[in-house]
């Protein structure tokens, strides 16, 4: 069964239909990409996923629970985690405190528990502390828990994110153009660490991306976005030669190019 | 081309005087309708025998008897509100934020336009002077607070605000919270040591506590005098010449090209070669004078002034430019007037139709319930679209 | 440009630092400090250098390192002994020390709201005023009084309510702001940024005006002269027959039984300051603490992390409410008189200083806020408001300009100035430090352990990239 679906998803602004019937299918453990110029409606497709945004018409369902109306925290709960295009992390909290907050939904302590500090609570915050150490190491971060996050490298902010997003128990993690600004060997460690949450983690990753050679190189299946429709769909064999994503990309009259040189 | 020309200063000049009429007329037909309404059905009530009792009339009587007395002092009102709501709005245009030391602004062009007729009429400039004079002398107080509050909403600016631009979002707003506070103890410092106490009293001059019978008539044997005092005229009338003289100077001259761009997106306005500091202190200087104005009209009407005197109508104006839609000009102009005119109805009529249980004074909280309902239901406001805030 | 003098500063104070803070010399620098500015309260009860030192060594207390125990015998000490001595000797400043405690709670309420959950709040001393009013209704003879109109009826002479269910109503006014709290966040969450701000205050002045209008169908609130008596909690007679015992001869007059009520409030006041510190300190370290912060550092991430913002946000007025109820309930009692000059907007403001000079989010901080400002309300502007009236009736003049002190205007009493101090405070606080004077740091964890194996492995790495 598949892990993700959705059904005929349209969501507009104003007159704009940022995504516009959009149908996809994602089948558990496997990591697919969707890309599409800017402006495709990639991000605004994620946004309506986690519940950032309600959808016009359609259907989600994940896991067998249907998400549309589901505010961005009941979605979370139901094991879906998300990195952000800009980086969005909790800038004035320490590391550790950032993945500690993406255990939430996970965290069962009440306010009596923490204002009574009873054993169940300081045996959870125990646990959190360790298990966001263990994240920490296996996104490969150093000893900077207790930096503030503001305070880090970029590099080192996309890692704390996804350690952060991984610290929810996700089943599907979603990637929102995850290697943007990175250098190739940050993206090389990059595309190793999406490759080691799925095999060893088992988590679904479906990811935008823009950079070409992380696409090809990670990606299992590709969707291809362009004004809100989904154009094309396929392996990454498939999609490097098909001419509507070609187009797409690089404006009619490339492939006539293409084929003349 | 001349032609052209002419016709975009008459449209500009003529527009907004339609828009204050149809607002005018809009409101009151609206707001006096419903009053007879609830006055008729009212009309038998314990709280029309109670008036009968009293006065020998019943409740629609009354209504009518007050109405155009209610009406008149509502304008004056609501173009008071309107004048200082500019301020809110044209600041909230260009940065997004909200000056709450306007009201502040607004207290200090009061404050000086009341000193230096004080210190005329000390002079004994004010007495024995013709209507002219006296006219002429209110124009130079008005001139006098706008140039006071124009000049230190500037500084306000330079000092307190644009060290703070780029900051998160509560940081300038505590800052003006900040400038309102040191600014109503500044003038009361000054006040004091100047004068021994802190409140101001208006003079009397000229003739603006006369007052002008306009109509009289009789309906159902009642005889109705509408007369209107002459400062009630004065104000609605530099009101609306200021209104007026605003909206040219957004809508048809290079500067307020400026201001409007500025507003739309200050990064690309300075990439297109506009000066966007200047501008931005324009736009307080512009906001500041007209709520300068505004505080020797205040002041001219209610005749009392003290330090804390900018509180209650700067939150109502604020009121009236979040009810028209902020960052709208003329919705600042609606609001004002829906807001003078619904508080003067409240004022007139509560007390008399609740049996005076709840009376006048609930006049306070009904502007902030309206400021309260409009920004949790219509955050947009009459006028605004409805745009997703910004966090 | 501010950062070079500051680095001058902390490394000239480094070694002093480092000198008194080394072996047995705090113990010994506490004591004596102690000791010394105590005995020069005593001795010199209204000077207010000698208060100011008193109150420092407070500060030195919590910062010095010493032993748990060394500070705990000290506190206990000067909570219980040299607090209640030197108070009773000036009761004004026992006075000072029962308003710091009322205000370090109503700024840790209004921290946990804008501090925390970065929801800046203009009209909190709203919910003081439900705790306030609640007491002083049922706490007074309003009861009787309902459909007099205000001052024409004479003092029905008896209470509703025994002086004791004083105690029930600290729950009451806790549980009552509490849902308040709820109610007004409900519709105000709706709205966000400025615009919560502006509701807030609304929402401040509608509560205001409403005790200053509902005297009439039904005399609620008794209108703008607000209710007076109320009553205070019983005190044990035989206590105080003890007490005095002991503090008579050593504060050298009777103790009168309005000096033991002061001392009840402080000590009542005291101790749950004390309690919000524990409940505001432990959930700021936990769950819910975390996802307040997540929300004010990036609402839309939090919401992404599994954080239901509403719920949150409402947690957070109710808990900020609920603080701010119980001191009301407090302060109604200790003044006997309530009225709704108490609340106006400035007092919103006040604490929201308090809050914004200490440090938005830090616990410390913001008891540091609320003691500074209400020693300069309080204490400095009081001061100098006196010194003055001293010179208006002096022949002094001030020399260069030639102005004689008699002229200057009564209006001029700079302990009604708390505006201008309030405002300047704000704007260069914004301008300069707007983390405030103690900024809010996050809890350092002790998890080197787990990293020392990959240190190690690193320098293992780079010994061999060395030797390669």
């Amino acid at each position: 069964m598949a892990l993700l679906e959705t059904k005929k998803v349209v969501k507009r602004f104003g007159g704009l239909t940022a995504v516009d019937r959009m149908d996809f299918t994602l089948e558990e453990g496997r990591i697919v990409s969707i890309i599409g110029p800017n402006g495709a409606g990639k991000t605004t497709f994620f946004n309506t996923l986690t519940g950032i945004y309600k959808p016009e018409e359609g259907e989600i369902v994940f896991d067998g629970h249907p998400l549309i109306g589901l505010r961005p925290d009941q979605i979370t709960s139901l094991h879906i985690a998300r990195t952000f295009q800009n980086i969005r992390l909790f800038g004035n909290m320490t590391v550790i405190e950032n993945i500690i907050v993406g255990m939430y939904p996970r965290q069962r302590q009440s306010a009596f528990d923490a204002l009574l500090r009873t054993r169940a609570f300081k045996d959870e915050e125990k646990s959190a502390q360790d298990k966001a150490i263990k994240l920490m190491k296996y996104v490969g971060l150093g000893n900077v828990g207790n930096e503030l996050a503001r305070n880090l490298p970029y590099g080192a902010q996309r890692r704390i994110e996804i350690a952060r997003a991984l610290a929810s128990d996700p089943k599907l993690l979603l990637l929102d153009e995850p290697t943007a600004g990175m250098n190739p060997h940050e993206t090389d460690e990059a595309i190793a660490l999406f490759r080691r949450i799925r095999d060893e983690l088992g988590i679904t990753i479906l990811l935008i991306e823009h950079d070409m050679r992380v696409v090809m190189n990670i990606s299992e299946r590709i969707s291809v976005m362009d004004y809100g429709v989904k154009i094309a769909e396929g392996k990454p064999e498939e999609i490097r030669s098909n001419p509507q994503v070609i187009e797409a990309y690089l404006g009619r009259g490339a492939i006539a190019e293409m084929t003349a040189s | 081309m001349e032609r052209i020309i002419k016709s975009t200063v008459l449209r500009e000049l003529l527009r907004p005087l339609g828009q204050i009429v149809a607002f005018v007329l809009g409101t009151g037909v609206i707001l006096s309708i419903l009053m007879f309404l609830i006055s008729l059905i009212a009309n038998k009530s314990a709280a029309s025998l109670a008036l009968i009792e009293r006065n020998g009339i019943d409740l629609f009587t009354y209504t009518l008897i007050n109405l155009p007395q209610v009406l008149v002092d509502g304008m004056a009102l609501g173009f008071v509100y309107a004048a200082i709501a500019l301020g809110y709005t044209m600041v909230y245009g260009v940065l997004e934020f909200i000056n709450f030391a306007h009201s502040e602004i607004f207290a200090m062009g009061a404050f000086i336009g009341v000193e230096l007729l004080l210190a005329l009429n000390a002079a004994e400039k004010l007495s024995n002077i013709t209507v002219a004079t006296a006219f002429g002398w209110l124009f130079v107080a008005i001139l006098a607070g706008m140039a006071a509050s124009g000049i230190t909403a500037v500084l306000i600016e330079r000092i307190a605000y644009r060290p703070l631009r780029g900051a998160e979002r509560l940081v300038p707003l505590i800052s003006a919270i900040g400038v309102s506070f040191f600014l109503q103890d500044a003038i009361r410092l000054t006040e004091s040591l100047t004068s021994g106490q802190f409140h101001r009293i208006f003079p009397t001059f000229g003739n603006f506590d006369e007052r002008v019978s306009v109509l009289s008539f009789n309906v159902a044997s009642t005889q109705m005098i509408l007369d209107i005092p002459i400062k009630s005229l004065v104000v609605i009338v530099v009101a609306i010449l200021m209104l007026v003289g605003l909206n040219y100077l957004v809508n048809a001259t290079k500067l307020g090209k400026a201001i409007r761009s500025v507003a739309q997106d200050r990064n690309t306005a300075s990439l297109m070669g506009i000066n966007v500091n200047f501008v931005i202190s324009m736009t307080f200087l512009i906001g500041g004078s007209l709520g300068g104005a505004a505080g020797v009209l205040y002041a001219l009407k209610f005749t009392r002034i003290d330090p804390f005197v900018g509180f209650m109508p700067g939150i109502k104006a604020f009121t009236a430019a979040v009810l028209g839609g902020i960052g709208n000009l003329t919705g600042a102009l609606l609001g004002g007037i829906v807001l003078g005119m619904v508080e003067n109805f409240a004022g007139a009529y509560l007390g008399v139709f609740t049996m005076g249980n709840f009376g006048v004074e609930y006049k306070d909280l009904i502007s902030f319930l309206i400021l309260i309902l409009v920004l949790i239901f219509r955050p947009s406001g009459l006028l605004g679209e409805q745009v997703s805030q910004k966090a | 440009m501010a950062k070079p003098t500051q680095t001058n500063i902390s490394s000239l104070l480094k070694p002093i630092w480092g000198w008194i803070t080394k072996g047995i010399t705090p113990y010994i620098i506490l004591v004596v400090y102690l000791a010394i500015s105590s005995f020069l309260v005593f001795n010199s009860p209204r000077s207010l250098p000698a208060f100011l030192m008193f109150v420092s060594s407070v500060v030195l207390l919590y910062y010095l390192p010493t032993k748990i125990w060394y500070k705990a015998v000290l506190g206990v000490l000067i909570i219980f002994v040299i607090i209640p001595i030197v108070g009773v000797r000036n009761i004004f400043y026992l006075e000072i020390i029962f308003q710091i405690c009322v205000f370090a709670a109503l700024a840790l309420g209004l921290n946990i709201l804008t501090g925390f959950t970065g929801l800046l709040s203009f009209g909190y001393i709203a919910f003081y005023a439900v705790g306030a009013y609640l007491w002083g209704f049922f706490g007074g003879q309003q009861m009787f009084l309902l459909h007099a109109i205000p001052g024409s009826a004479g003092p029905p002479g008896k209470f509703f309510l025994p002086a004791d269910t004083f105690y029930l109503f600290l729950f009451l006014g806790f549980g009552l702001a509490f849902l308040v709290g709820i109610l007004l966040g409900l519709p105000v969450l709706r709205v966000r940024g400025d615009y919560l701000t502006v509701v807030t205050l609304g929402f401040g002045e509608v509560i205001r005006l409403l005790a200053t209008n509902m005297d009439k169908p039904l005399n609620l609130t008794n209108g703008p002269q607000g209710i007076s008596p109320i009553q205070r909690p019983t005190l044990p007679e035989p206590l105080l027959q003890a007490l005095r015992v002991v503090l008579n001869p050593i504060v050298g007059h009777e103790v009168t039984l309005n000096e033991f009520y002061n001392l009840f409030f402080y000590l009542l006041a005291l101790a749950i300051a004390v309690v919000i510190i524990i409940v505001t300190v432990r959930l700021d370290d936990s769950k819910l603490g975390r996802a307040w912060i997540a929300i004010r550092e990036d609402e839309l991430a939090a919401a992404s992390m599994g954080i239901p913002l509403v719920t949150t946000k409402l947690i957070a007025f109710a808990v900020a409410a609920s603080f701010a109820g119980i001191m009301g309930v407090i302060f109604s009692a200790s003044r006997m008189f309530v009225s709704p000059e108490s609340f106006i907007f400035m007092q919103s403001i006040g604490v929201l200083t308090m809050v914004i000079l200490g440090g938005l989010g830090s616990i410390p901080g913001v008891i540091l806020g609320a003691a500074i400002v209400v020693i300069i309300n309080l204490g400095i502007l009081t001061d100098l408001s006196i010194y003055l009236g001293e010179l208006r009736q002096s022949d002094k003049v001030i020399p260069i300009i030639n102005f004689a002190w008699k002229n200057l205007s009564s209006q001029l009493d700079p302990a009604k100035y708390q505006r201008l101090v309030f405002g300047i405070i704000l704007i260069l606080m914004m301008i300069y430090r707007p983390n405030g004077i103690l900024p809010a740091k996050r809890r350092a964890r002790a998890i080197e352990e787990h990293f020392v194996e990959l240190n190690n492995n690193n320098n293992e790495k780079e010994a061999e990239n060395g030797a390669a």
